[in-house]
């Protein structure tokens, strides 16, 4: 096992100075001059010359990949070349907020997807099967700004059941107050598309030979879905779980902005507004390092949920 | 809003804002009282809900122009002088100085003595001691914002007018150390509260410069003790102080307790809004407001339910949300009968397209050239860009100089009309034929195309869509190039843009803010036109040499004249801002230049 995660750590290290070579010619190729923009309304060449000359951004692009590269390896990505603010202070405080949505929102989002998914394909074919289908179909079919929208408006505003918008200064004012809305609206939107794929996961097991072993050696249906049918199929939804939770942090940019949560995805909007390098570049690699350790975690939660995998 | 119930606490305060006001009405001065005499008498349960369309970059204005810093910085921090809350256009006054400032030596020396007894809020990096606001802390504030290593967006407001700063700045450049203890011959203290400036050439609008927010006093402890983090730890003299800051999230400012405070007692303009204010205000002993909470929230519908749910206690109306809210100019009844009263403002800004002047098809004086780009002019459907665009929230720019600054003419009306047959006769009349296609060619023969940047945002294509309208009549084939605001911005400067959708907003009211962007030589440093007249120019030079006044305005008014003859600029609007004010919000009016008004606002029970 652990000569096994040695070796997957090891193998991180192209992908990852894969992900930093195309992450450096992208921002040099598309991202825009910073220094035009810190410079003010009423710039000179000279000023323009001397920001460049102080973010390094006149230097030969070896050079600044090189610095980019030292960053990296000693976790210092200096700081917000908008706020002065240190990239790893951004972080700290924005992953907090973005978390406190993300986690229970993924939990709940899994756990009620499986439920549905094993109810539905339970009763595959059947009018209630169908009628779950269309209408995850038609849920899909709408962008979550519509459920934003809506739900912030109908919801908050006219019903008054959560606040319209905001972000407290205590864990579970947060969690139970302000994040309640945000995870509503994910669960409602993510729940169709999960509970669809989860259901041809079930599918596949529930027509296997074990299943119908299970049933005529007279165990109940609760025991055979909720047990042996969900266990065969929980390699495939952890690795879709897994390979889902770094991205829903950036992805979840438009929740934090239409309810002013400061969180990572907000903060990635503002730093691509501002060219403000740095923190592009720290959470780019961060959450493509996270992307990394998390398929990781997932490999080593197959061994568990069957021992049968063996990791070489 | 929960009001502090009457007890012996608010005889005592009575009490104290009586002998005030006996005390500044028999000593017949009018706005900030004495030196640090009394505590600021803000009632902490006063509280004002705002919130920011965008977040801010900190609160160190040397090294950021971010509007929504500067909104808080304003209440933070305290320049020698600021603007009348009321007067318009906008009128400076003393604040830190005791008087507007002695000028000598023809208009390059000015002497401002600051008030004694003005005190920095406490901070760790007084090492426990009071720390009294001296001249010596704006002769500081002043060369900070040249040292190279700020890099300061407002560096352009001192660069090249302070005797031996600019020296000494060119040897921070060569040596990457700015030193702050070398004398500088137009920057002095000859006492603890005396500051002299000497300018390298008179300047009639150094004192605008002056009363900027970058110009406030900053403590070089303060700056000195967190570097990098300053725009984090803000710390003046101001009438707030900050008490909670979550980046990108929320701001919390309390009330100053050392502050000196003053007496509200500025003249109306004679508008009802100013005489409502006047009744509501006047006598009240300053700042009322104890605490403001600032939420940043850049969504429109969030801002806005935010508003309706009770959540804020004012807010600017977004463009788009206008329809449901107003009738014309006027709120609708239904807002109306909740008390709500409606602020309108033209703002102190201009949009406009420039031409490149260096541009092969576009640029340069034959008459051609200028017949194309007055044809172009021409053809742009301005009022449908007010009505359909901006929701009738914006009025028509007719000179560069808008509504609100010095130097404008509100009789001034534009020689290039909207016009799309005459800008047909034109461009026949120069040669500019339709070939078989509906298009024309240039003169030569060669396809006539024009280039148009924009951002990649939902307004930028609204606008491109009614350039490519008002083309398409005239004939002529528009391209347009989508790119991020950074490269524009960079290309602008560099003269390589063709066409150009831009916009100024005053940052100071005085027209030379607006007229110096066709200024020739600011080519590379605003002039994104790359204007360069020999007539504007001369025109521009002897505008600054003439002191304020007829002469002066009537320079701003040939240089308009000459401005249209060259059309190196198509004129667009100058926008309206709405602001909705809960009944409880007493004294509230937007300033054409400064941001922060807490400061002047009261909040009454409810």
């Amino acid at each position: 096992m652990t000569a096994y995660i040695v070796r997957r750590l090891w193998q991180m290290l192209p992908t990852l100075l894969g992900v930093v070579l195309l992450v450096f010619v992208l921002f040099n190729w598309v991202g825009g001059d910073p220094a035009y923009i810190l410079a003010g309304k009423m710039s000179n060449p000279q000023q323009i010359a001397n920001i460049r000359a102080q973010l390094g951004i006149d230097q030969p692009y070896y050079v600044q990949l090189w610095i980019f590269l030292k960053q990296i390896a000693s976790f210092n990505f200096g700081a917000s070349w908008s706020t002065g603010e240190t990239v790893s202070h951004v972080l700290a405080t924005r992953l907090g907020p973005s978390l406190t949505v993300l986690v229970p929102l993924t939990v709940m989002e899994t756990v009620i997807a499986i439920g549905l998914a094993l109810a539905v394909a339970y009763v595959r074919g059947s009018l209630t099967d169908r009628m779950v289908m269309i209408a995850c179909t038609v849920g899909m079919s709408i962008s979550i700004l519509v459920y934003i929208i809506v739900f912030q408006y109908w919801l908050a505003y006219k019903m008054g059941l959560f606040p319209v918008q905001g972000w407290g200064d205590h864990f579970f004012d947060n969690l139970f107050r302000y994040s309640a809305l945000p995870i509503l609206i994910g669960l409602v939107v993510s729940i169709a598309p999960d509970l669809r794929l989860f259901r041809t996961f079930f599918l596949d097991e529930i027509n296997q030979d074990y299943v119908r072993t299970a049933r005529s050696k007279g165990l109940s249906e609760p025991r055979i879905l909720w047990v042996h049918v969900l266990r065969n199929a929980a390699i495939p939804i952890v690795t879709y779980v897994m390979s889902n939770l770094p991205s829903l942090l950036i992805g979840e940019f438009l929740i934090e902005r239409f309810f002013s949560i400061p969180g990572i995805g907000r903060e990635v909007i503002l730093a691509v507004e501002r060219s403000d390098f740095p923190v592009i570049k720290a959470i780019t690699v961060y959450v493509a390092a996270a992307t990394m350790i998390f398929n990781l975690l997932a490999d080593l939660l197959y061994q568990a949920i069957d021992p049968r995998v063996q990791l070489k | 809003m929960v009001l502090r119930k009457g007890g012996w606490r608010e005889w005592i305060a009575a009490g104290a804002t009586i002998s005030v006001l006996f005390i500044a009405v028999t000593a017949g001065q009018t706005a900030w009282a004495g030196p640090n005499t009394a505590t600021s008498p803000a009632d902490p349960h006063k509280v004002i809900h705002a919130a920011f369309v965008a977040a801010d970059d900190g609160f160190d204005i040397a090294r950021t122009y971010n509007a929504y810093s500067i909104w808080v910085a304003e209440s933070i921090f305290e320049p020698l002088l600021t603007y009348d809350y009321l007067a318009r256009p906008a009128e400076l006054v003393p604040l830190t100085a005791t008087a507007m400032p002695e000028v000598e030596d023809g208009g390059k020396t000015y002497i401002f003595h600051v008030k004694k007894g003005i005190y920095f809020t406490p901070d760790p990096a007084f090492k426990g001691q009071r720390r009294e606001l001296t001249a010596q802390d704006y002769v500081y504030t002043f060369e900070r914002l040249l040292d190279p290593a700020i890099h300061s967006p407002s560096a352009y407001l001192l660069s090249g007018r302070i005797v031996g700063l600019d020296a000494l700045v060119a040897r921070a450049r060569k040596t990457g150390h700015f030193d702050y203890d070398a004398p500088v011959a137009g920057l002095s203290a000859p006492d603890r509260y005396t500051l002299k400036v000497q300018l390298t050439h008179p300047d009639f609008n150094f004192l605008y410069a002056v009363a900027y927010p970058a110009l406030a006093a900053v403590a070089r402890e303060v700056i000195t003790e967190y570097g990098a983090q300053s725009g984090a730890h803000p710390v003046g003299t101001g009438p707030y102080q900050l008490s909670q800051y979550v980046p990108r999230s929320k701001i919390v400012l309390t009330a100053n307790p050392d502050y000196r405070g003053y007496i509200w007692n500025f003249k109306s303009t004679g508008s009802a809004w100013d005489d409502q204010l006047v009744r509501e205000m006047r006598g009240k002993h300053m700042p009322q407001v104890g605490r403001v909470e600032i939420s940043i929230i850049e969504e429109d519908q969030s801002r806005w339910l935010a508003f309706e749910g009770g959540q804020l206690d004012l807010v600017g109306l977004p463009q788009s949300a206008a329809p449901i809210v107003m009738d014309g100019d006027r709120l609708k009844p239904a807002f109306a009968k909740q008390g709500i009263r409606l602020y309108r403002q033209v703002l102190p800004a201009i949009t406009y397209t420039l031409f490149n002047m260096r541009d092969p098809v576009l640029g340069g004086d034959s008459p051609a050239k200028i017949a194309l780009r007055r044809a172009i002019a021409m053809s742009y459907d301005i009022d449908k860009e007010i009505t359909l665009i901006r929701q009738n929230q914006a009025t028509q720019a007719e000179m560069i100089v808008p509504e609100g600054v010095v130097g404008h003419d509100p009789n001034y009306r534009s020689s290039i009309p909207y016009d799309r047959d005459l800008a047909n006769r034109l461009l026949d009349h120069f040669g500019y034929k339709r070939g078989a296609d509906g298009y024309r060619r240039l003169p030569d023969g060669k396809p006539l195309v024009v280039h148009l940047t924009q951002e990649p945002d939902s307004l930028s294509r609204q606008y491109g869509e009614l350039w490519k309208r008002g083309l398409d009549k005239i004939g002529i084939r528009l391209n347009i190039t989508v790119s991020n605001f950074a490269d524009n911005l960079k290309a602008a400067t560099q003269c390589k843009l063709a066409m150009w959708q831009s916009a100024w907003q005053a940052d100071y009211p005085e027209a030379e803010n607006f007229l110096q962007l066709l200024y020739g030589p600011n080519i590379g440093q605003g002039n994104n036109s790359c204007y360069e007249s020999k007539a504007y120019d001369a025109l521009y030079r002897k505008f600054l040499a003439t002191p304020p006044g007829p002469a002066r305005n009537a320079l701003v008014i040939e240089m308009n004249r000459q401005e249209e003859a060259d059309t190196p600029w198509i004129l667009g609007v100058s926008p309206v801002s709405n602001w909705l004010v809960r009944p409880w919000v007493e004294g509230f009016k937007r300033h054409p230049i400064m941001e922060s008004d807490w400061q002047y606002l009261d909040v009454v029970k409810h």
